[in-house]
């Protein structure tokens, strides 16, 4: 009888050490993401934020380096992150929002105390978070990717606490804005809506003669369906054929991937998570075949993608540290400001992977790159 | 205060779904995975029927519909098919995705500016000022216990016999001059009709449907049901219905501890390490270790 139980006990502790191992490995690997940032300030080739910007890179490693151009706002303030999933672009404009808030003197650690909880993209998880938040009574939510934000709102409507989203990619089909992009309540944010036209102009720049481009995407993820419908709408204008394939799981990725690259002339990209995750298969088939694959933020060209017209997901979250700083300040309610997309977009090009395709970058494509990678680096 | 409201709200709605997994998995012996479908089944119906000014109240019924007709389907491919208890549930898991999808007709549909059970003018009406607060709560509650009632009525009937006699000693069945296929089926669909039922009570809480909600939702019932039924046996005057509701709260209490108090990375490992706690003592506290658990 002890036996049994020390059995159940031991298989148990094995499969929570099991869980735990993952979970560090999860933490490591986001850590790794952003060596520059977070060992030295110096800016680092490798790193795009510290290149870009030092000084904002700076916030990441100390918040005491940081000079917010207003000062420090009197008072304490407490805020609550509540993110979908660890994700190196949710991860991006969770840093993005803090530097944000920091440039408008909301320092952390000063007169800023941030709960941040994840929610491991379990939806039942997502639920309970920004509930713990309204029963803390935070200053503000602040909620990143779509569901997130559809759980904030929920659990803060009728409290008063303000949401401000990021990485929504369709506030007004998740009804969190209204048709002109004004909140249906004291919500409002950032979309992280992708630069189609640009993508696209940028794809026949590099590609003249390129007929198909072939997009995979999860069917359960609605930012990818909406992204679709754009790319539908505009690839006729710059002669393309568009070819989807719908996977449910990361399983089916290879498969489809297969089906796919017989099909195409090039492979497009979008911020599908799933897709997202199984990218360096995808790489792996279509690289054998020589077919190029385009990626839609700086990430994706880092691990193999050949070039991105895409938004960079720390500059959204700066904009978004920026709104929710208005609402702390109290200038503005939330129910006041507008939703937000950003406008431009940033161009990363691989070089290392031109080279291995046989494609000719032309020089006018290469000067306005904001950042060229030389080498692939292994997907962690 | 709010954050045991949650518990409270979350543990109820899950534990309607909980009821669910109970039937099969400790009465029937029947582990169901049909569940990770028909929970959002049940969400994918409500948020179709709530978007084209359906009452929700009705919609509370036709969810529970749904859930019993692919608690039926399973039921057929384990009795008439023959397949074995985990494929056929896995098979009809499967299945529903697509059903689901194309119930919904896309994979997040938010509900924000609609009626819900939670929220329409008669109950905003009855619910008012400071009880505004605790009108989800209140609805919840009664709810759940609406079904564990019914639950435990069903149960005493010739029928819910016949059922827990299925599960222990289906020869007893058979011997019966009953159809034990028959039975099964009957089981599952009830079972199912619970889960999309909680299925739907969450869409409407939420506000909004994701084809993803239904993931994991077969841990957190079982989770509700080992808890609630191993923990609380010494409570022999508690139903073991009442039993599982209580057990869905405590799971979603490790949670929100586990949420409150530590990184966001340990999350899962925090939560698994509660629940192994909570089973060590419950083994403690019985005087015998049951041989087949």
């Amino acid at each position: 009888m002890k036996k049994k139980m020390l059995a159940v006990i031991l298989s148990m502790t094995m499969a929570a050490a099991l869980l735990g191992g993952c979970g560090n490995e999860q933490k490591e690997s986001s850590a790794a993401k952003e060596p520059a940032a977070t060992e030295q300030p110096a800016p680092q080739a490798d790193d795009p934020q510290a290149a870009k910007e030092p000084e904002e890179a700076g916030d990441n490693a100390s918040s005491e380096e940081n000079k917010p151009a207003s000062g420090l706002v009197e008072g304490d303030f407490t805020i609550g992150i509540s993110q979908f999933a660890q994700h190196g672009s949710l991860d991006n404009c969770r840093e993005g929002f803090l530097t944000g808030l920091a440039e408008e003197g909301f320092i952390e650690g000063e007169n800023l105390t941030v709960e941040y909880q994840n929610a491991e993209a379990d939806m039942g998880i997502v639920n309970q978070i920004p509930q713990g938040f309204v029963s803390n009574k935070v200053d503000l939510i602040c909620a990143i990717a779509t569901p997130a934000a559809q759980s904030a709102y929920n659990a803060a409507m009728n409290s008063g606490i303000p949401v401000i989203y990021t990485a929504v990619n369709d506030p007004v089909g998740a009804e969190l804005a209204k048709e002109d992009g004004m909140p249906v309540g004291e919500v409002t944010g950032t979309s992280d809506k992708l630069p189609v036209d640009a993508q696209l102009k940028m794809i026949r720049e590099l590609l003249p003669d390129a007929k198909k481009i072939g997009i995979m995407y999860t069917t359960s993820e609605v930012n990818s369906e909406s992204t679709i419908a754009e790319y539908e709408a505009a690839v006729g204008q710059y002669g393309f054929e568009l070819v989807t394939t719908g996977i449910n799981t990361t399983a089916d990725a290879p498969l489809a991937a297969d089906n796919l690259l017989s099909k195409v002339d090039c492979l497009n990209n979008l911020t599908d998570n799933t897709v997202v995750s199984a990218l360096p298969t995808i790489l792996d088939k279509a690289n054998t075949q020589k077919i190029p694959v385009f990626g839609s933020e700086v990430e994706q060209v880092k691990i193999g993608c050949l070039a991105s017209e895409g938004i960079d997901y720390y500059q959204l979250g700066i904009k978004t540290g920026k709104m929710a700083a208005q609402v702390l300040k109290g200038e503005k309610k939330a129910s006041e400001i507008k939703m937000e997309t950003i406008t431009g977009s940033e161009l990363y090009l691989n070089t290392k992977v031109a080279d291995d395709l046989g494609i000719s970058l032309p020089d006018d494509v290469k000067s306005r790159a904001s950042e060229t990678f030389t080498e692939i680096q292994m997907a962690e | 205060m709010g954050i045991i409201l949650g518990v409270l709200e979350q543990g109820l709605i899950f534990g309607i779904m909980a009821l669910g997994v109970y039937i099969t998995y400790k009465i029937l012996d029947f582990p169901d995975l049909t569940v990770d479908g028909s929970f959002p089944l049940g969400a994918a119906m409500s948020a179709l029927l709530i978007t084209h000014g359906v009452n929700p109240y009705l919609t509370l019924l036709i969810s529970f519909a749904a859930g019993v007709l692919a608690g039926i389907c399973t039921g057929l491919i384990h009795v008439k098919l023959k397949v074995r208890d985990l494929l056929s549930g896995i098979i009809m898991m499967t299945a529903l995705y697509t059903i689901n999808m194309v119930v919904a007709g896309k994979a997040n549909v938010p509900l924000f500016s609609k009626e819900t059970i939670f929220d329409n003018s008669f109950i905003n009406n009855i619910f008012t000022g400071e009880m505004a607060n605790f009108k989800t709560l209140i609805i919840v509650l009664i709810l759940a216990l609406a079904c564990k009632f019914l639950l435990d009525a069903y149960l005493k009937t010739k029928s819910g016999f016949l059922l827990r006699a299925a599960g222990d000693n289906d020869v007893l069945v058979t011997s019966l001059a009953k159809d034990k296929g028959l039975v099964k089926i009957v089981g599952l669909a009830i079972a199912n009709g619970l889960v999309a039922l909680g299925g739907s009570v969450m869409a409407q809480q939420q506000r909004y449907f994701d084809i993803s909600m239904g993931t994991g939702t077969i841990v957190i019932g079982l989770a509700s049901v080992i808890i609630g039924i191993s923990l609380l046996r010494g409570l022999t005057f508690l139903r073991s219905t009442t039993t599982v509701l209580i057990g869905s709260i405590l799971y979603k209490a490790c949670v929100a501890i586990a949420l409150a108090k530590f990184p966001p990375t340990y999350m899962k490992l925090i939560t698994a390490v509660l629940f192994l706690i909570i089973l060590v003592i419950s083994m403690q506290l019985k005087k015998k270790v049951k041989t087949n658990d």
